[in-house]
């Protein structure tokens, strides 16, 4: 027969297993899906915002992860367009996710945002955050936004609003620019952004072309067009084929000193394709490989195999912001309230290579800096093999590169 | 005038390179009548081809060789794949080849990434042909719309003056007799179907290194080649000539037309009202050139529903 003694040290102890197993139990796993075009023809950028969140979660959980335990990374692949999106959405949010990661198409990403909304308004208290890396139509900011969705990514009048700074400040803009884009929201938003900067910086918008979204596959009678207008300077949101026939056709029509504004120049292959034609031209973009630390720069070339590249600098560091929010929210093991993630995320500011970033509370816009940079042969990092890559011109501060606060944004917050 | 030249060039040149991808799929339609809808498939991968080819000897060596590859490609697809499933009826080997054309894709994905590659025209085919209004006129557009001429004609005499033609004429009007006369007409659907693909093997070798040669062209091709076919008359050489001419003119003339449905609201004095009333009565046809050729398509199959020069007319 056990003494009384013995008895109450078991119950002792198996009271205090019981405890530790109650509290691993109540500890609740942040789970972080992923909902990326990962196959399809989106497949090359989608690929990209998943490598970059990837990388920056897999360095939480190095550290230690989040709440106690490893931070869940989940990966859907919504095969680059909408119905695909919704079904992966539907069916990351039966899995569990806290939170919705996407980057690749606008289209997309209003579904995924539109989603996320809906799912909110029906299960208080069980909310999924979606972060926006890659989504840069104005509409996510404007009607279409609400408080659980976070654009870590620059919109048209962003990229616009840099590109013409610096291209006239180094006197590639000239007096007379031809707009030329996708028509959709983001090539819109684009051709929006062309006109309203004409005045500031003293252009003539000579024409305005607007043509279907990679389903031209000879831009001969859209050069025929623009050397018509005879235009000292192109800016163009295009991207992926329509950036590169684009370019090439002008290039084989002998107008080289049309100077290219472009968002999307540094896209993967862009470069080599383009050739000899891509020197000189610009581009606004989020994060440039040669502006980054030597020591982040090599361990994402060792983690992932490549050099971070096209949206892979921005998409670090908008998630390293809400990473940043994580750390000033402490659950102590117990149950994750993604409201409170967001109402960190707004008060959290992260210092990167180019400067201060932050959001935005009236429309959860990230305010962050912009890099001009010019197709040069004077680089560090060649891109594509080729002996050209991207040399810096400007930083454009946050503050000067950031767009008014639309007013259609009414945001609720809970 | 110079809107006219300059349009008309383009969009003749377009049309040919249109012609040079869609000539294998209808002699393969024609032919065999399998509605190949890995067709655009075998012109990326000729491209592909092309590219490593090119890399490791010269671009007229990739030229050459990988629309051979291609070929034998197409063949083992008929004699392993598609001779398997002929026996079910078109619909099973329109099913297949359409598997095939996301099995390329993503095979091509696997090999060469996700990126487009640097597959370039040599620099001594890069230059000006000629200069007109001012503005040069590439070389290798004339040189995509010689190689699409030439892949015509010969095509068209070996159809209809040598022998090799009319047997294969022969099994495509009436097998069983063909068979009895002792041809061996299964041999003949597998050198038809290797043509036809080496046909599109060959348009990619020649127009990626012009366009980018990436995972998504054949996706992006593949649709307005089968309006070409489909336009021309299911299997008339002639009549994808022809389609082909019609859709690289008229998305050639839309891009710098400013036309729009209130502009001729303008005729009855509406226009003002049209405007206001914004929408599909203000988009210009520019912005639609893309959906020209499906315009084109519709148009063709309300009139003509065989085709230009289809048969069944």
């Amino acid at each position: 027969m056990l003494s009384n003694k013995a008895v109450l040290t078991v119950a002792g102890a198996s009271m205090v297993l019981g405890m530790a197993v109650a509290s691993s139990a109540q500890a609740e796993t942040l789970k972080v899906g992923i909902v990326e075009s990962l196959s399809g023809s989106q497949t090359s950028t989608g690929r990209l915002y998943a490598t970059a969140a990837r990388y920056v979660l897999e360095k939480v959980n190095e550290q230690g992860g989040y709440n106690g335990d490893q931070i869940e990374i989940l990966e859907y692949d919504n095969g680059g367009n909408t119905s695909g999106a919704a079904a992966k959405v539907r069916q990351a949010i039966a899995d569990g996710v806290d939170v919705i990661i996407q980057g690749s198409s606008s289209a997309v990403a209003g579904q995924v945002s539109e989603d996320v909304r809906k799912h909110n308004i029906r299960n208080r208290g069980d909310e999924v955050l979606y972060l926006n890396v890659g989504g840069e139509a104005m509409e996510l900011r404007s009607n279409k936004c609400h408080y659980h969705a976070f654009h870590f990514t620059s919109t048209a009048p962003m990229r616009v609003g840099a590109l013409t700074q610096v291209m006239s400040e180094q006197g590639g803009l000239g007096d007379r620019v031809y707009s030329i884009n996708q028509n959709y929201s983001w090539g819109k938003d684009m051709q929006e952004a062309i006109k309203a900067r004409a005045e500031e910086y003293g252009y003539e918008v000579v024409d305005t072309v607007l043509h279907e979204v990679n389903r031209i596959q000879d831009f001969a009678p859209y050069v025929a067009q623009i050397k018509s207008a005879n235009p000292d300077s192109v800016i163009t949101g295009n991207w992926s084929n329509d950036l590169l026939l684009l370019m090439r056709a002008v290039g084989g029509a002998g107008l080289d000193d049309i100077t290219f504004g472009t968002a999307f120049l540094d896209q993967v292959g862009n470069v080599a394709n383009a050739g000899q034609g891509a020197m000189g031209n610009y581009v606004a973009h989020l994060g440039n490989i040669e502006l980054l630390s030597e020591e982040f720069v090599n361990d994402y070339q060792s983690v992932t195999g490549h050099y971070p590249v096209y949206v892979e600098p921005g998409a670090v560091n908008g998630i390293k912001l809400f990473t940043k929010a994580l750390e000033e929210v402490d659950f102590e093991g117990g149950d994750i309230d993604v409201n409170q993630i967001a109402a960190a995320l707004e008060q959290t500011t992260l210092e990167t290579d180019l400067g201060e970033i932050s959001i935005r509370e009236g429309d959860h816009q990230t305010v962050m800096p912009v890099v001009v940079s010019r197709v040069s042969k004077d680089v560090k990092y060649p891109v594509d093999g080729t002996d050209m890559g991207f040399e810096p011109i400007e930083v454009v501060s946050a503050a000067d590169a950031i767009f008014p606060l639309q007013e259609s944004c009414r945001m609720r917050r809970p | 005038m110079e809107f006219l030249i300059t349009s008309t060039l383009n969009g003749v040149i377009y049309g040919m390179l249109l012609f040079m991808v869609s000539a294998g799929l209808t002699l393969i339609f024609g032919m065999m009548g399998v509605l190949n809808f890995a067709h655009a498939s075998f012109y990326m991968l000729g491209a592909y081809f092309a590219y490593t080819l090119s890399s490791i000897f010269n671009f007229w060596i990739g030229l050459l060789v990988a629309p051979l590859i291609v070929g034998i490609i197409g063949i083992l697809v008929e004699r392993y794949l598609l001779r398997r499933v002929h026996s079910y009826g078109h619909a099973h080997e329109l099913l297949l080849t359409f598997g095939l054309a996301f099995i390329f894709e993503e095979l091509v994905k696997l090999f060469y990434g996700d990126y487009p590659v640097n597959y370039r025209m040599p620099d001594d085919l890069n230059f000006a042909a000629f200069n007109i209004f001012g503005t040069d006129y590439p070389f290798y557009r004339v040189f995509i719309g010689g190689v699409a001429l030439a892949m015509f004609i010969s095509l068209l005499l070996m159809l209809n003056k040598t022998r090799v033609g009319i047997v294969v004429r022969g099994a495509e009007r009436l097998p069983q007799i063909a068979q009895a006369l002792g041809h061996n007409v299964p041999l003949v659907f597998m050198g038809v179907f290797g043509a036809g693909a080496a046909l599109a093997g060959l348009g990619g070798a020649v127009a990626g290194a012009f366009y980018p040669t990436n995972p998504n062209m054949a996706l992006e091709l593949g649709v307005i080649v089968f309006v070409v076919v489909v336009v021309g008359g299911l299997g008339s050489l002639t009549g994808s000539l022809l389609a082909s001419l019609m859709i690289g003119l008229f998305s050639s003339f839309a891009v710098g037309l400013d036309w729009s449905l209130a502009g001729a609201f303008d005729w009855v004095g509406l226009g003002d009202w049209a405007r206001s009333v914004g929408g599909l009565l203000t988009m210009s046809i520019s912005s639609i050139s893309g959906a020209m050729p499906f315009l084109l398509m519709l148009i063709v199959l309300l009139v003509r529903p065989a085709g230009l020069m289809g048969s069944k007319n």
